[in-house]
């Protein structure tokens, strides 16, 4: 009995402890795209450095998927986000009014790889390899850009039809590190993945790279961004999102930088992702039919 | 005497239990009729419709009647208690049923501890039903229809797993607390000592209906030929 | 003996149909192995399974916390409203009820209330608290219904019900059964409350299925075997004398709430209306969506159908064949217990698990799922299955175990075998609807990509056909098993 009576003690003081995070406060997200413990790790510091530099307390919260990312944001439980280009768009979408402040100096020149798996005997090339047509593929997440929308796009430019047509199967696997894992364990001939992720990965060794190389890079294009609701100074005082924005372009701490991998932020507006939008809108992902 | 309930040219059937399969003739009954203050005691072999006929008493008395059970029915999971409690649920409010479920109130247990004192359970008023012998549930099974309190009994051999002097005992104290009783039984000795009227079934249909003075024991011995 | 197959000739053609028809959907099912080289994943998985590593203690108890309010909160109060409907099962209405709350997958309920109520207590717990009390509500139903009558008709003439009845005359003989089939919930719950943490609900599952997604299998090793820890210390502590203490606690420990507003509930029903009715489209672009929406409803439902009826009948020999590992006419001390608890694990390991695992060695194509759905649903058949095989009698002449099993044990099992079989019917159906989210193109794949795209018409239209099916699937099964006069409780 007493060690019930201790259990239930404890019990209630994680009852208490979860209480206490219940308050209102400003709460940011990030898209999952890749390993999880790594983004707790960036943006915990990402929370850390907003903490100190608006005077407010800023929590991050991580979500499991693209879309919980947007409907989080749209609910206002979260008043800023990490989007990546298509998602960003799918947000604002349904946020009138919020809008894009910042986005990584790479982010301006984004680019995906195309990956196969060796014994495919695909040989790099600068267009997309006609010999892919025919083998199994897997894009990333389905709502991703880097890992869905710019690949489907250039594989509808290529070959002129869609990614079902040409390839002998289709599939998402979810994030850009599993993308990665599917291709060179040959689950999936070839594959899509996001060029930072795959660099990051490859310098710490986590890829084989004789079983899995690089065969296209796409074009650049616009991807990731911070996105903030448009009813944010009237939620945190006047002036917030002009404190947030300046806030978010002086970092300057190598390590939050290079966690993301980003060398700066650079001001970003909706209108650096009309073309991201355009394209979505193209191959159907956006379409009102 | 009042008239509880009169029958003309029933045709009973055994309750079926698929739809679709025809009634099978239980018993036909040309005229019964059923008096205040009878003390009827069905005769017959298994099978003439003793309990088919009690059904249909039942049914046609409605309120009216207590119910005693061949097999003795108990909930087996409940204690004796809540088995004759069981008997008279509508007598009381839903919330004093369900209180008394969990919390046997002392008024009830009195009731109840008086009821079974003559039957020979009060000691097993606390044990669980599926741990009683056969006997011991058939007077449980009595107790439960004592406890209705009805005017008029209906019961189907409800002293068959007693002795004698059990039996007689128990069927005396039936007939004092019902001002009516209609009673399946197979022993016809017993029957013509607590009752004034024998109704004697076979062939599926009424053979015999009179008051016991003025039965021929040759026609119980029919019977049963 | 000699009867069996000839009174149960109907038993026969039936087996005949159902395995005929999964015959020809796996002409049809896409089951090729594609993978080249798993071996470097799979020396990985072992590795991991080996090391399990617990990184972050704290988080780890948050989350089995998480997991156990979640499935005890979930199970208490699907047990309360089961029990409702199930007092009133034989009104048309609260069958049809009980057959709609149960035909939806937990996932899919999460997915809804993650839309109204954010990543929250209430969102977790209604999605475990609505298909329960539907399963419960049947199961308790079915119980009620077969329980000796003879008690309640002692007490009461005519047909008339009421409360004090029921409680008096009816409830005390399902009561013990009740609690049984109460346990087992429980047990699917930790299970069902896992699986909602892989859609961003913070239970284990969230940590699983960040572990597996990375590679990391130390930690999801470490997962695992806390989940199945606390799935066989259920017996343990899953008790009547503890749970007066358990389910307090587990309210104030996790209280239910939710991130709700008006304005977002208003929102998302606004986005649940059809979008040409919402947008009032012309007719032409109309057509455009409902041709579109077709052919994702044709295509799911096809490959959900193909992909269950496969999975069916694999897992009843499955289940056939694992029987006997938990059966007394075949093992007992020791060997009956290892047995037992194989199938334990394979019961508790969630087909995602199991569908992840095949992917890498096996390749993306329907066969991981088939696989998953057979061994974890054969699991539970079998358990169920051989625990009843000790009601039966052993055979009067001794023959070896090939010869038992054959000439007695299935002939004498068969009946309540198909009765389990048609029991998990619709199970095999709802799931594997659900398993679509993890890339086979079955209907949870499009109810997934709809979500993905914030496309709750679309999503909730979808749903409604995995509803529909399963519901289908529930009905006919019912019907055969009334026809066979099956009893499976």
């Amino acid at each position: 009995m007493r060690y019930l009576t201790a259990l239930l003690a404890l019990l209630v003081s994680f009852g208490g402890h979860a209480a206490d995070t219940q308050r209102p406060q400003f709460t940011f997200t990030a898209i999952p795209d890749q390993n999880e413990a790594e983004l707790v790790r960036r943006f915990q510091q990402v929370a850390d450095y907003l903490s100190g530099e608006l005077g407010v307390e800023v929590r991050y919260i991580p979500v499991k998927s693209y879309p919980a990312a947007i409907t989080a944001f749209r609910n206002n439980q979260v008043q800023l986000a990490w989007f990546g280009g298509l998602s960003g768009v799918q947000a604002r979408r349904a946020v009138p009014g919020s809008e894009a402040i910042a986005q990584g100096y790479e982010d301006q020149f984004f680019k995906s790889y195309f990956i196969a798996h060796g014994s495919t005997g695909i040989e790099p090339a600068d267009t997309l390899p006609q010999a892919v047509a025919g083998r199994t593929f897997t894009f990333g997440s389905k709502g991703s850009t880097s890992g869905r929308l710019m690949p489907e796009f250039h594989i509808r430019e290529t070959f002129g039809e869609s990614p079902g047509e040409v390839f002998s199967r289709v599939g998402f696997s979810g994030d850009h590190s599993r993308t990665i894992a599917l291709v060179q364990s040959g689950a999936f001939e070839v594959g899509a993945v996001n060029y930072a992720v795959w660099d990051k990965a490859v310098a710490s060794g986590e890829v084989d790279t004789d079983q899995v190389s690089v065969i296209w890079t796409t074009p650049e294009y616009a991807d990731y961004q911070w996105t903030v609701r448009g009813d944010i100074d009237a939620q945190f005082g006047d002036g917030f999102k002009k404190k947030l924005t300046a806030a978010l372009l002086a970092i300057d701490d190598r390590a939050i930088l290079d966690s993301f991998p980003r060398s700066k932020f650079v001001p970003a507006d909706n209108d650096d992702y009309r073309a991201i939008q355009q394209t979505a809108e193209s191959i159907g992902l956006l379409s009102d039919f | 005497m009042a008239v509880l309930l009169e029958l003309r040219d029933c045709r009973l059937a055994y309750p079926s239990d698929r739809k679709n399969q025809p009634d099978r003739l239980a018993l036909a009954v040309d005229e019964l009729t059923l008096r205040e203050g009878d003390r009827v005691a069905l005769l017959g072999r298994s099978g003439a419709g003793k309990s088919t006929l009690l059904r249909h008493l039942r049914d046609g008395l409605a309120d009216s009647a207590s119910w005693c059970p061949q097999q003795a029915a108990l909930v087996p999971q409940l204690k004796v208690f809540h088995n004759i409690f069981a008997g008279a649920l509508e007598r009381h409010s839903g919330f004093a049923n369900l209180k008394n479920l969990l919390l046997p109130s002392p008024r009830f247990r009195e009731e109840i501890a008086t009821l079974a004192q003559p039957l020979g359970i009060r000691e097993l008023l606390w044990t669980k039903a599926e741990e009683l012998s056969g006997g011991q549930k058939q007077r449980v099974a009595i107790a439960r229809a004592l406890y209705q309190r009805k005017p008029v009994l209906l019961a189907d051999e409800p002293v068959s797993a007693l002795d004698r002097r059990q039996g007689r005992d128990i069927l005396d104290l039936l007939s004092r607390r019902h001002g009516t009783s209609v009673i399946a039984m197979h022993n016809a000795s017993l029957a013509l000592e607590v009752c004034n009227r024998v109704i004697g079934l076979g062939d599926q249909r009424v053979l015999f209906d009179s008051p016991v003075d003025q039965l021929d024991p040759d026609t119980i011995e029919r019977l049963y030929r | 003996m000699t009867g069996f197959w000839g009174q149960a000739r109907s038993l026969r053609k039936l087996t005949f149909w159902f395995a005929a028809i999964a015959a020809a959907c796996l002409a049809f099912a896409d089951i090729d192995i594609t993978t080249r080289s798993p071996g470097h994943e799979l020396w990985r998985m072992a590795t991991g399974l080996v090391t399990p590593r617990i990184d972050d203690p704290q988080q780890w108890l948050d989350a089995v916390i998480t997991t156990l309010t979640f499935s005890l909160q979930g199970v208490v109060l699907a047990a309360a409203l089961g029990f409702v409907l199930a007092v009133f099962y034989r009104r048309a209405w609260v069958r049809i009820l009980a057959a709609a709350l149960r035909s939806v997958h937990e996932v899919f309920w999460a997915l809804i209330f993650i839309q109204v109520f954010g990543i929250s207590t209430l969102a977790g717990v209604l999605a475990i608290l609505l298909p329960f009390s539907g399963t419960l509500a049947k199961v308790y139903g079915e119980q009620l219904e077969e329980i000796d009558p003879a008690p309640a008709r002692a007490v009461q003439s005519g047909d008339r019900q009421s409360v004090s009845h029921f409680f008096y005359t009816r409830l005390p003989l399902a009561l013990y059964a009740m609690r049984h089939y109460t346990a087992y919930r429980m047990e699917c719950a930790i299970r069902s409350s896992v699986v909602l943490g892989f859609i961003g609900l913070p239970t284990l599952g969230f940590h699983l299925e960040t572990a597996l997604r990375t590679g990391d299998y130390g930690a999801a090793s470490a997962l695992l075997f806390t989940l199945l820890a606390l799935v066989y210390s259920l017996r343990f502590w899953f008790r009547a004398g503890l749970l007066w203490l358990l389910v307090p606690a587990a309210f104030i420990v996790r209280p239910i709430s939710a991130n709700w507003s008006a304005a977002n509930l208003a929102q998302f029903l606004r986005d649940c209306i059809p979008a040409p009715l919402r947008h009032d489209w012309p007719l032409e672009k109309t057509g455009r969506w409902l041709a579109w929406l077709g052919e994702q409803v044709a295509s799911g439902a096809w490959n959900t159908a193909l992909l269950a009826q496969i999975a069916l009948v694999l897992t009843g020999l499955f289940a056939l064949l694992a029987s006997t590992l938990n059966s007394s006419h075949f093992v007992s001390g020791m060997a009956r217990r290892t047995g037992d608890g194989f199938l334990l694990v394979l019961r508790s390991l969630p087909e995602y698990l199991l569908n992840f695992v095949g992917l890498i060695i096996l390749g993306p194509s329907m066969l991981p799922a088939i696989i998953a759905l057979t061994l974890h649903n054969g699991a539970i058949i079998g358990h169920l299955l051989g625990r009843h095989s000790d009601e039966i009698e052993p055979p009067a002449i001794p023959t070896g175990p090939l010869g038992r099993f054959a000439y007695h044990y299935v002939p004498t099992l068969y009946q309540r075998f198909l009765a389990y079989c048609f029991y998990r019917w619709e199970i095999i159906i709802r799931e594997t609807a659900m398993l679509g989210i993890l890339g086979i193109p079955t209907l949870g794949f499009y109810i997934d990509s709809a979500f993905q795209f914030l496309r709750f018409d679309v999503a909730l239209i979808l749903i409604g056909v995995s509803a529909g099916m399963t519901m289908g699937a529930d009905f006919i099964s019912q019907r055969l098993r009334r026809n066979l006069r099956m009893e499976a409780f």
